[in-house]
């Protein structure tokens, strides 16, 4: 999406126009993941030149802080650290001001203090109509930071929603309640449950089929009172959803399974990954009105093959930030 | 562009050892030759070696200013950076070309500065400047030739392919031996590089004999071929980054 890589067949619009030249034009922003810095330049040079590219949309001092190297700006980027030549890297995919930005793994060499303030930097750029659209391996990133997440595992959207919409795609309930001499050996005979913990009165089953244990619960006949159901958390969420792609997943997908936030059509069924209207209408945790837009930039970005995306502010949607193509 | 071509002249200047290893060469083995009597090719020896060395160091520096450098940004990612930046990529290779002549002047001077003092080297004022312009316009085929090669090898082994490419013009081409004494066959292969041409264009423009079309013609063929050779593989990366 950001043009570097040409697509075997079809083709690529970024904000209506080429990747290429939405980049020309400074629409877009990237930090990539392997982003060395040429040596013998001086980070505020650099800084400087990235301004000039993009005719100074933003102020020099305006990018030293979002990025936190208003101290580093006279060091030469070779002897910066690695946690500090990603800041740089994000320094200079700001300077265009970019309607869309890009991280690729934005966080993997900073330090927990670094990441909140990055975190903080990326939600001021979000708050003034940036759409951010990020790749992490960190889930609880993810959670805290993304209005809507993508998960592709091997090339293929498997889920697509808030990060309460992902984590409803896990089965795994956590179900508590508290009754008098519980019977574990009966209670793991329930339909769903996979565990049973018993402390005293206090009772956790871990149900893979919460809908169904419950009912057979009840039917016990016995006394259950002060009865909660957890729900999984987003990594266990993600595990289900890219343990395999048969038996469980599938099942998510059919009538069994929680609400699904997408049908089978995911959004590359669409004409084009920023076309589509954002279907969803909850509330989103940044400024702009309509939080989604859709697409699934990183395929195989990791290891594993997880990713997640984020966008705070939209740019399909009819809301003030968005800037049609 | 103007503002990445000052970015990277900047830093190219910053980067000193650099620039005293690309001069040092050159400028030694002038001070070591340059002293000896007697004409060749219509030059006194002082003169022939300026120019030998001129060349040798012009497309010495020419080469390092754009090979091994993009080859080292090709691998950590720079350039990848730069490809979603609004520079354009006709752009790039102009800056790039505009660096590595801007570069070749340090070297040039020192060593005209070199022979008129310590050579004792005559040269009137219109032909030092049509030297010098040989010179510099001819430095363009081989910073064609760097980026070729900073775009065909890694970080690792473009260093080493950029000294052996530059010997190997300078021995054949007839810069640091005669041309005339190496074996017919090696003459052949020599007669055919641009080291060769570059050097027949300074000793003529330095005797003040007319300058050779052909040799003209030649480097402006090598130019364009590795021009080609560049863009090609630029667009095939492009397209597998």
């Amino acid at each position: 999406m950001l043009g570097l890589r040409a697509p075997t067949s079809g083709q690529v619009r970024v904000l209506g126009v080429s990747p290429a030249d939405a980049a020309a034009a400074g629409k877009i922003g990237g930090m990539i993941q392997t982003g060395g810095l040429p040596e013998g330049a001086k980070v505020s040079e650099l800084i400087g030149l990235f301004r000039q590219l993009y005719r100074g949309r933003r102020s020099q001092a305006d990018l030293l802080g979002l990025a936190g190297l208003t101290d580093l700006a006279d060091r030469r980027v070779e002897q910066l650290s690695g946690g500090q030549t990603q800041r740089v890297r994000f320094a200079l995919a700001l300077a265009g001001r970019p309607e869309l930005l890009f991280l690729d793994e934005p966080t993997a060499a900073l330090d927990v203090e670094a990441r909140r303030g990055f975190w903080h930097s990326v939600r001021t750029v979000a708050g003034q109509g940036t759409t951010v659209l990020f790749a992490t391996h960190y889930l609880d990133e993810a959670d805290a930071n993304a209005s809507r997440i993508i998960v592709v595992s091997r090339g293929r959207v498997l889920a697509d929603g808030t990060p309460a919409q992902i984590k409803a795609y896990t089965s795994v309930r956590t179900i508590r309640f508290s009754t008098p001499a519980a019977d574990t050996s009966v209670l793991l005979g329930l339909p769903g449950v996979s565990g049973v913990s018993a402390d005293g009165d206090a009772v956790t089953i871990r149900s893979g089929d919460a809908d169904a244990t419950l009912p057979a619960l009840y039917a016990l006949a016995r006394p259950v009172r002060g009865l909660e159901v957890g729900g999984g958390g987003l990594e266990e969420a993600l595990l289900t959803l890219t343990s395999d792609d048969d038996g469980r997943t599938d099942g998510l997908d059919g009538p069994d399974g929680p609400p699904a936030p997408y049908g089978p059509s995911g959004p590359y069924s669409s004409p084009g990954p920023y076309s589509s209207p954002g279907p969803y209408s909850s509330p989103a945790p940044y400024s702009s009105p309509n939080p989604y837009s859709s697409s699934a930039p990183y395929a195989s970005s990791g290891p594993s093959g997880l990713s997640y995306s984020s966008l705070p502010s939209s740019i399909s949607s009819p809301s003030p930030t968005a800037k049609a193509g | 562009m103007i503002a990445f071509l000052r970015f990277e002249i900047m830093r190219a200047l910053r980067n000193v050892r650099f620039l005293v290893m690309l001069i040092a060469f050159p400028v030694l083995l002038y001070l070591i030759y340059a002293k000896q009597h007697g004409m060749s090719q219509g030059l006194t020896v002082a003169t022939l070696l300026l120019v030998s060395m001129a060349v040798y160091s012009g497309m010495g520096s020419a080469m390092f200013a754009s090979g091994p450098q993009l080859a080292r940004e090709r691998s950590n990612g720079w350039m990848r950076q730069l490809r979603i930046s609004p520079i354009s990529t006709p752009g790039w290779f102009a800056a790039k070309l505009i660096q590595a002549i801007l570069l070749i002047i340090p070297g040039l001077a020192v060593l005209i500065a070199l022979a008129l003092t310590y050579g004792h080297v005559h040269l009137a004022a219109g032909r030092l400047a049509l030297l010098v312009a040989v010179l510099v316009l001819g430095a363009i085929p081989f910073c064609a030739l760097g980026l070729v090669i900073g775009l065909m090898f890694d970080s690792q082994t473009a260093q080493v392919a950029q000294m052996i490419t530059l010997l190997v013009l300078a021995f054949l081409g007839g810069i640091f031996i005669q041309w005339s004494s190496l074996p017919h066959g090696m003459q052949l292969i020599g007669k055919a590089l641009p080291s060769y041409h570059l050097a027949q264009l300074g000793w003529n423009a330095a005797a003040g004999r007319a300058l050779g079309l052909t040799n003209v013609a030649v480097l402006a063929a090598w130019t364009a071929g590795l021009g080609l050779i560049a863009a090609r593989r630029w667009r095939s990366e492009s397209a597998a980054a």
